[in-house]
C-alpha cells in the first residue's frame, strides 16, 4: 500500500483558496472517492471555510485569511492524512447518489436548434431525442448562472459545438448541447448553447429553502413530454 | 422612506462584504469592488465593517435623503456634491431631508462608497446578505433606513491614521503582485518574459466580473484543454485571444480557461481604483507574504 499514488494532488489557488485534485478515476463522472472526501469535510465544520465547491476532478475550499490561521499546504496536508485513516473503514457507496428525472419537451417550438442539430447530427429529430434522452447524465459541477448543471457526457453522435456568437436571449428552462455537455437555462439570459428542449420545472429558486435542483454528482435523466403537458406545467413567468 | 434613487447611475449596486456559503450551487459572492474603501466609510461611521454600502461607478446614481443621518463617502473621488456644494471624502457628513448627493466628474479612482448610519431594510437582503443579486440600483428605489438617534460620530487621531494608510495603500502605490496558478507552467517562456516587464492597464471593456488587461499576447508552449474548476476573485484567466482577465467580485464560480494566477487579495482594491489609464507591473509573490500583508491591512481596522 506504500507505493500507491496519493489520492489527490494538493493546489494552492492563490492566497485564499485550497483546491484538492484526484489523481485517479475521475474518468466517468464525479469521482466517488471526491463526492465521500467533500462529505467528510462537510462533517468536519472547519473554521474559516467560506465555500466547497466540486467541479469535475476537482474540490475547492475557499477559506477567510483572517479566520483561517494555518499554513494551508500543511493544513491540507493534514486533512488529507486524517480522511485516509477515516475512509478506510468507510466504503463510498452509491446509494446517496440521486437520480433527478426532468420532463422535457422536445418540440421545435421550445428546441430552437433541434431541427439544425439534427442535421449537424446526421439524423432524425427523433433519433437525437432518444439519443439525448435514455442517457443518465452525472452533474460534474454548477456554474455560469446560479443552479446551472454542467452534465455529461452527451452521446458522441449528437455532440454539437456552441453557436459561434451566443444568442441575446435564451429562455428559462432551456435544455441545450455544447459538446459533451448538456445543461439547462436556470434563468433567461444570453447564451451560446444549441437549445433542443425546455422544461417546464424550475431550476432555480431564489427564496426556496434549496434553491437549486441540482448539486455536484446527482444523476440526471430527462424524459420526453408533449407540448401540452408542458403548457399545463409551465412554472417559468414567461408563460408565451 | 429614507434614501431615494432619482437618478440611475451606470450600474451602481449595495454591497456587503459577499453571499458566501453558495458557491457550490452557483451562486457568486459578490462583494464590493474595493472592499478596503467600503470597510473604510463604515469605520469612520463607527459601524460594522460588513454594513451594506452603496457602491458607485461614474456617471454615478443620485440620491435623496429623507432625514437627517449621518453618511460617509470613500474610494474615488468622483466630486461629490450636496445640494451643489461639495462635500469631503472620508468624513462623516449629516444629511437633512431633501438633500441631494451628486457626483461631477471621475477625479480620481473607479468606484466610489457611501456608507450609512443605521440600519438597512432586511427586505433588501437575501441568503444573509445585501449585495445587489444580478442587478444594479434603479431610478425611484427606496432604502428605508432605521436610523440610530442622530449623535455625533467620534472623530479621532485613529481615524486619522487608519483614513492615510488606505488612501496611501489605493492611491499612492502601484505593485499589483500575484501567486503563480496551475497553468503557469504550461505558459511558453517567451511570454513569461513579457508578462513579467510588460507594462498592463485595464481594457474599456472591464467590469465587476472581470478586468481584461491590455498588454502583451500571452501564449501557452503548447494547446491545451483545461477542465472547469473553482476561480475565485483575483483569479488570471487566459483567453483563447492571449489576453488576461482577472476575475473580480462578481465573478463566476468555475472556470475553464487556463488559470495563470491569482492576484493577491490585498493588491484587488487598488487593482479596482485604476483607471483605464493608468499603467501597472505585474511581479510574482507567495502565500506566505500574501496572508502576513492581508492580515496588517486589515489590523489597521482594529483599535
Amino acid at each position: 500500500m506504500q507505493n500507491q499514488r496519493p489520492l489527490f494532488q494538493i493546489q494552492l489557488l492563490g492566497d485564499h483558496a485550497i483546491v484538492f485534485k484526484i489523481t485517479t478515476g475521475g474518468k466517468d463522472g464525479i469521482d466517488q472517492q471526491l463526492l465521500a472526501f467533500n462529505a467528510f469535510i462537510e462533517n468536519e465544520t472547519i473554521k474559516g471555510v467560506k465555500d466547497m465547491i466540486l467541479a469535475y476532478d476537482t474540490l475547492t475550499l475557499v477559506y477567510d485569511i483572517l479566520i483561517f490561521d494555518a499554513n494551508p499546504y500543511l493544513f491540507a496536508s493534514q486533512l488529507l492524512e486524517k480522511y485516509i485513516a477515516v475512509s478506510a473503514s468507510i466504503q463510498p457507496s452509491k446509494a446517496t447518489i440521486r437520480l433527478i428525472e426532468i420532463p422535457v419537451c422536445y418540440d421545435p417550438c421550445l428546441g430552437i436548434d433541434l431541427q439544425d442539430a439534427a442535421k449537424a447530427s446526421n439524423c432524425s429529430i427523433e433519433a437525437l431525442i432518444q439519443l439525448h434522452s435514455e442517457k443518465v447524465y452525472t452533474v460534474y459541477c454548477l456554474g455560469f448562472l446560479p443552479g446551472f448543471a454542467y452534465m455529461g457526457d452527451v452521446p458522441k453522435a449528437i455532440q454539437l459545438p456552441r453557436h459561434t456568437s451566443p444568442r441575446a436571449k435564451v429562455l428559462a428552462g432551456s435544455v441545450g448541447i455544447a459538446g459533451k455537455q448538456t445543461g439547462i437555462y436556470p434563468m433567461t439570459s444570453p447564451g451560446g448553447w444549441q437549445i433542443i428542449g425546455r422544461t417546464p420545472l424550475k431550476i432555480f429558486e431564489p427564496h426556496s429553502a434549496t434553491l437549486t435542483l441540482f448539486k455536484a454528482g446527482d444523476q440526471v435523466k430527462f424524459n420526453p413530454i408533449h407540448l401540452e403537458l408542458f403548457h399545463q406545467l409551465n412554472a417559468h413567468e414567461d408563460v408565451d | 422612506m429614507s434614501i431615494k434613487l432619482i437618478k440611475k447611475g451606470l450600474s451602481d449596486r449595495i454591497e456587503d462584504l459577499g453571499r458566501y456559503g453558495y458557491q457550490h450551487l452557483g451562486i457568486q459572492p459578490s462583494g464590493p469592488m474595493d472592499y478596503l474603501s467600503a470597510q473604510l466609510a463604515n469605520a469612520i461611521l463607527d459601524n460594522d465593517l460588513n454594513n451594506p454600502v452603496f457602491e458607485l461607478h461614474f456617471p454615478a446614481s443620485i440620491f435623496e435623503f429623507e432625514q437627517t443621518m449621518w453618511i460617509c463617502i470613500s474610494g474615488a473621488n468622483f466630486v461629490p456634491v450636496i445640494n451643489e456644494k461639495s462635500v469631503a471624502l472620508n468624513t462623516p457628513i449629516l444629511v437633512h431631508p431633501q438633500d441631494q448627493l451628486r457626483c461631477l466628474q471621475p477625479l480620481e479612482g473607479r468606484t466610489a462608497y457611501i456608507a450609512f448610519k443605521g440600519k438597512l431594510d432586511s427586505s433588501k437582503a437575501w441568503l444573509n446578505s445585501y449585495c445587489s443579486f444580478q442587478t444594479t440600483l434603479n431610478k425611484e428605489d427606496h432604502f428605508t433606513i432605521t436610523s440610530d438617534p442622530v449623535v455625533a460620530i467620534s472623530f479621532n487621531p485613529f481615524k486619522d491614521h487608519l483614513i492615510q494608510q488606505v488612501q496611501t495603500s489605493l492611491f499612492n502605490e502601484h505593485e499589483i503582485r500575484f501567486i503563480p496558478g496551475p497553468a503557469w507552467n504550461d505558459v511558453d517562456p517567451a511570454s513569461i518574459r513579457q508578462l513579467m516587464q510588460a507594462d498592463f492597464s485595464i481594457d474599456a471593456k472591464s467590469n465587476r466580473m472581470g478586468f481584461l488587461l491590455e498588454g502583451p499576447s500571452i501564449h501557452l508552449s503548447e494547446p491545451k484543454q483545461y477542465l472547469s474548476s473553482a476561480v475565485t476573485r483575483g483569479t488570471m484567466q487566459l483567453l483563447p485571444n492571449g489576453k488576461i482577465i482577472v476575475l473580480m467580485a462578481d465573478h463566476q464560480t468555475i472556470g475553464g480557461y487556463a488559470n495563470l494566477g491569482q492576484i493577491i487579495l490585498v493588491d484587488l482594491p487598488r487593482l479596482a481604483q485604476l483607471n483605464n489609464h493608468s499603467h501597472f507591473k505585474l511581479s510574482i509573490t507567495n502565500v506566505q507574504t500574501a496572508h502576513q500583508l492581508y492580515r496588517a491591512k486589515q489590523s489597521w481596522f482594529k483599535h
